[in-house]
Parts: structure tokens; sequence; C-alpha cells
């Protein structure tokens, strides 16, 4: 062993590890190194896998500020997507019960949350989904190793381990998908120390009680929803806007309902401090117009040493319409990436076209256009395409039209519920066919109404296109093919049922 | 069968010996059992390390043609039956260089069958008096070991004796088909 080191100590600077990890190709132990196992990272290492790539995969979590910690899968499965509407559905099923008594079920007495049943099963089922991702690993063929990934150079990965043992990996290439965390403001003392993020919150195995939620953000806005829906009071601390990067007109809508439905805002404030009162509770003083965020976990990859590319302000990697950074055989995508949607889907899709490229069976590239998606907030809000603001700015107030309704879903008629932020929107050209530009609705089940409504926007669907289509009856979703008032005309679109 | 074990936890020391002539009577199957019993351990013994034989030799004694069961036995074959694995050096202590075969029962804590499962099997296990003991794996403390012997749904049992695998099953089964399983392992 020591002579093969020593011969090959001529060419390759490497330890006898190497020797031992001699691939096919002769050169290097992998033909794809992926750093980070969430939703894009597995996604791409298990297709490149399936094309006969020997991959590994590293994942690693570095325990939150407050020492939460989970398993395989991301933040999609562990602290993202899965719990959150897993307990937005839960804090929706309280407000049924409300409705239930409407509609003949004789419930006695009020109806109360625990805490610790919901974030047991919640718990259980999201360590179930890290079991089973580890199992599609060594089904696939994956190599995978819970270390802490970190770039030596284009093709070396150095790894470490919780207990400071160090594997390096050499790779044809190299993709970074290593997505983000929560970031906490650092110019607010005691936010650190008293604070917690969306780290945290689905691990807490008791209540959090009386919640201030800082900040307005989707990750905000659910979290605040099933918060108040579990019976918890919650406020809001909004800097400016709500949602940013949404339709403001809708972002509007879900705030209003939020507050109506017990959520307290306060509305252009930002904390300024946050202290731990003698009886346990945080106090904190805010004042009127800074806040938490998420950053991209590049620091600790060592992309700085190797010359990669980053956002001077977000921190995100700059890159090629193939996931190509600035550097050549090191790619990456998903929330990493700058500019990217922050989306499980967008990078599932993007980490698998990019293994085909790399195996070098495909050309194709990411569409990035189009991505429809939801918000889960108590009043939910799917879109796809632009917001009314941006399809302004494309092609001005003139060379738009905007369909709208604001409709009452028939559950809410019984149940005696408001439904006054239930809202149709679609933005579409002006002249000819009036290609649909964007398409917004706010009510219940948005996500599973929007998607169909997806796939015509990705088939270039235009208004005239909706006026062919027939609804289905009764349904909130039939409302968007029946949409027909438009802003211009200024007349009430408040549509009524058959 | 469940008779049988209350009437087995139920026992004051005193009337062991009284009562194991009436277990004996009901429990068919237990009859073959204690006539087979000192070839399975011989077959135990020859797969296992030679520093087993000695304690295999003193449980042959026991079950010596006239029956007399220490009064103990019951007692310490129910409380050592199972055990849960601490981590891969207890694993391979306690299951791979174990004496007698040993059941290993992977189960999670998210997995509603395991939890039926794992009393079905501390009762068939315990109904062996000692012949065979179970070990629990919780697959979230110890990943790497359930992928390394294949798990990958559970409940997954898997039998080993020797350190080999000899057997296997995944998901639930009922009272009668886990006797037959740990019968079958037992060697009969």
């Amino acid at each position: 062993m020591a002579a093969l080191c020593r011969g090959r100590h001529r060419w390759k600077r490497t330890n006898c590890l190497y020797v031992v990890k001699r691939n096919l190709t002769g050169k290097y132990d992998y033909d794809l190194v992926v750093v980070g196992g969430g939703s894009g990272g597995l996604a791409c290492s298990k297709e490149a896998a399936q094309l006969g790539q020997k991959v590994a995969v590293l994942d690693y979590v570095e325990p939150s500020v407050k020492g939460t910690k989970w398993g395989l899968g991301g933040t999609c499965v562990n602290v993202g997507c899965i719990p959150k509407k897993l307990m937005h559905q839960a804090a929706l099923l309280g407000t049924a019960v409300k409705d239930a008594k409407k509609y003949g079920w004789q419930i006695s007495g009020p109806v109360c949350h625990d805490w610790a049943t919901m974030a047991e099963a919640i718990q259980n089922h999201v360590r179930s989904l890290n079991w089973g991702h580890r199992v599609q690993l060594q089904d696939k063929k994956v190599k995978y190793l819970n270390v802490k990934g970190n770039l030596v150079d284009e093709h070396t990965v150095k790894g470490l381990t919780k207990a400071g043992k160090e594997t390096i990996l050499t790779a044809k290439n190299i993709v970074i998908a290593t997505g983000g965390r929560p970031k906490y403001p650092t110019n607010i003392p005691g936010a650190m120390e008293h604070g917690i993020t969306s780290d945290d919150i689905f691990w807490l195995k008791k209540s959090p009680g009386k919640t201030l939620v800082v900040g307005a953000s989707y990750v905000a806005l659910e979290c605040a929803g099933f918060l108040t829906g579990i019976g918890l009071d919650t406020t809001v601390m909004v800097r400016s806007i709500a949602l940013r990067g949404f339709d403001q007109q809708i972002a509007g809508l879900v705030t209003d309902y939020m507050e109506t439905y017990g959520t307290k805002f306060a509305w252009s404030c930002v904390p300024k401090r946050v202290d731990k009162l003698s009886s346990g509770a945080l106090q904190v003083t805010w004042t009127d117009t800074q806040t938490g965020s998420r950053a991209p976990e590049t620091k600790a990859l060592g992309l700085d040493k190797l010359g990669v590319q980053l956002n001077d302000e977000t921190g995100k990697i700059v890159l090629g319409a193939d996931e190509s950074t600035s550097v050549p055989n090191i790619y990456a995508f998903g929330d990493i990436g700058e500019g990217r949607p922050e989306l499980t889907p967008t990078a599932i899709k993007a980490g698998k076209l990019l293994a085909r490229r790399l195996a070098g069976q495909s050309t194709e590239l990411m569409n990035y256009d189009n991505v429809p998606t939801t918000v889960f907030t108590p009043l939910e809000y799917g879109c796809v395409g632009l917001s009314e603001e941006e399809a302004e700015k494309r092609h001005g107030k003139d060379g738009i039209e905007v369909y709208h309704a604001f409709y009452k879903p028939l559950e809410f008629t019984v149940a005696e519920r408001d439904a006054s932020q239930c809202y149709i929107k679609v933005v579409c050209e002006r002249a000819g066919d009036q290609k649909i530009l964007g398409l917004h609705f706010t009510g219940p089940n948005a996500g599973e109404v929007t998607q169909g409504f997806a796939m015509g926007f990705q088939c270039g669907a235009a208004y005239s296109h909706l006026l062919q289509t027939v609804g289905i009856h009764p349904t909130c979703a039939e409302e968007v093919v029946k949409v027909n008032i438009t802003k211009r005309s200024g007349l009430d679109a408040t549509v009524t049922g058959c | 069968m469940s008779v049988i074990n209350d009437l087995l936890c139920n026992r004051r020391s005193a009337d062991v010996m009284a009562h194991r002539l009436l277990v004996r009577r009901i429990w068919t199957l237990s009859m073959k059992d204690i006539r087979c019993h000192p070839a399975s351990t011989a077959t135990i013994a020859s797969s296992s390390f030679s520093t087993s034989l000695q304690s295999t030799t003193t449980r042959v004694s026991f079950l010596s043609p006239s029956r007399t069961l220490p009064r103990s036995l019951p007692h310490t074959s129910r409380r050592a039956v199972s055990f849960n694995v601490q981590d891969h050096e207890d694993f391979t202590e306690r299951v791979i260089n174990s004496d007698l075969p040993v059941l290993v029962d992977f189960h999670a804590q998210w997995c509603g069958p395991c939890k039926i499962l794992g009393p079905r099997l501390e009762k068939a296990v315990a109904k062996q008096k000692g012949r065979v003991a179970m070990a629990k794996v919780d697959i979230d403390d110890h990943t790497d070991l359930a992928i390394e012997y294949g798990v990958s749904a559970v409940p997954t049992v898997i039998a080993m004796r020797g350190g080999d695998v000899v057997d296997h099953f995944v998901g639930i089964k009922d009272d009668d088909e886990l006797d037959s399983f740990v019968s079958k392992i037992i060697g009969q």
C-alpha cells in the first residue's frame, strides 16, 4: 500500500484513501458528489445514480441556535413544507370543528387543542420520511455520508463528521445543494438568545404559547396563521409590506383575512430589543420602521477560496442557466442559487435535469418560468405567472386586461363565514386572444385549484380558453373559468352563485 | 396460551413446583420442547463459541429428565428476554456473539404496526423460557445498523443464530405465526 501511495504521489496530492477507492474512470472516487441532502440534492443524486453514475450525497444538519436538529431530507421534509402543511391542516380542522356545529354536529363545549399530541404525530411522520429517504438512497445505490461538506478544490470535497473525523472524496463533478437557513437579525439585542425560528417551531415539544412573529414573508404568515388557528395569541410584526414578491393586492386580502380571524398585526414596526422577564415571559420593545430572513448555507463550504462567485447582497451562488457556477465542474441549484425560486418542486426538477446533463444524457435546461405556488396561510393563496404590478411593468397598464371576481365558497354559507377576501384575478394581455399572464386565487384548497390551471398556463392558455372551458359545479374553481368582469370597467366584481 | 402465561405470571414461588405439572399437561407443545431441548442446545453449542459450552451444559442440566426446574427460572427468562441495542458493539456482543438464537426486532416510534408486534414478540419469546433472546433496534437511533441488515420497511424481524441470519419476516404476524417462527429458530 505504501509503495502504491508513493508512486501516485508524483501526479496526485493524495493519501492512501484514493488508492483504495479508485473507481472505473480511474481518476476520481465518484462521478458526482452532491453536498446537501434536501429536496434538490436527493433528487439529483438519485437521478444520477439511476443513469449509472457513481454518486455520493453528503448531508449534515448544523443544529439551530436553540439546538434543534433533524434527519435526512432537508428543509422541506423537516422544517418546511411538510410539518408546515400538517400544522396548517391542524388549524383548518379547528375552524372546521367550529363550522361543524352549524352543520348539525352536536359538539358539547369548546374544543381545545393539545400541541404535544399534534407535534408528536407530525414529528413521527417526519421521522418516517427521514427513514424513507435513507432507504431510497440505499436502493438507488447512492452513497450517503452524514458529514459536513467543505470544498477543497474543484474536484475534492472534505467531509467532517459530528465527532470531527475527516473523509476526503474526489469527484468529477461537484453539486452544491445546501439550501438556506433562517437568519437571526444581528442588530436586535436579545433576539438570538430568546427568539426561535422556523427551524425550531416544528420541533417544539411544548406549545409556544403567546407568540410574536417578526416578519411578514410567507414563512412568517403561514406560521402565524396556524398558531392562531390552534388557539394561540399571535401577533405579526411587519416592517413594511407583507408577502414581498407576491401580488400586493392579494397580499392585502390574505392579511385582512388573518386579522378578521384573530391574528394581530403590528404594521410598520421593527423590534428593537428582546428581554426575558422574571416571570419567564419575553418582552419585545419595538419601534416604527429591520428582521429575520433566510440566508444561504455557503459560508462553511469554502466557496470563497475556490473563486465561486456569490451575489454580494444575498450571498447566494451566481448561476448560469445550466446551474453552473463560475468554477468549472462545480454546479449549484435550489435555494442556494441566486434568483431561483425557493421551492421544492423546482429544486427537484432542476436537480434531475442537471443530473441528466452531467451524465451526458440530455441538454434540457430547467424552465423557471410559469412556476405555480401556494401560500398556506389561513386563507390560502395560489398563483401562477405574473403579479398584476409585474404585468403592468412589462406591458403597461393599457397593455393588460385584468378579469376579477369576489366569490363565496358554498361551504361558507351554512357555516356563516365571512368570505370577503375570497377572490380570483386573471391578468391577461389586452390584445388578441388575451394570453393569460398571471392567475391568482384566494380561497379554500388554493393549491389544489391552482395546480390544474398551471398546466393550462404552461400550454399558453388565453382568456378565450377560459371562456371555452365549462366549470365544475358547485366548486370554487369554476369561478376561475367564469371570470368576466374587468377591473377597467369599474363594475362591482362580486359574483353570486347559481 | 394466555391462560398459561397468566398462570406463569401470577405464580408465587412457593407454588411453582405444583403448577409446573399442570402447565406441562395443558401445554402439549412444551412436552416436545423439553424433550428436544438437549438436542437444540447441542446445535446452539456447536455453532457458537466454545466458551459458551459451559453455560449450555448448565442449561441442559436444568432440563434433566427429572424435570425439576429451579424456581427462579421463569423469572430470569422473562426478565432477560428482550433488551434494547445500545450501539454497534452492543449488537456484536449480545446478538452476533450470543449463544442463544436472537430475534432482532427492528422498529420505529413512528410505526404503528411495530407497537402491535412488539408485545406479541415478547410474548412468543417469553414462552420459550430463555431459549431465545430478543434484541430491539430502534431504526432512527441505529439507522446504519438497520440499513446494514437490509431493513426497508418496519417492523422487520430478523432471526440470528451464531451470528448468521437464519430467518426473517416483515410486517405483523399473529401469535400462532410468531410461535411457529420462534420454534423454528430454536430448532424444533
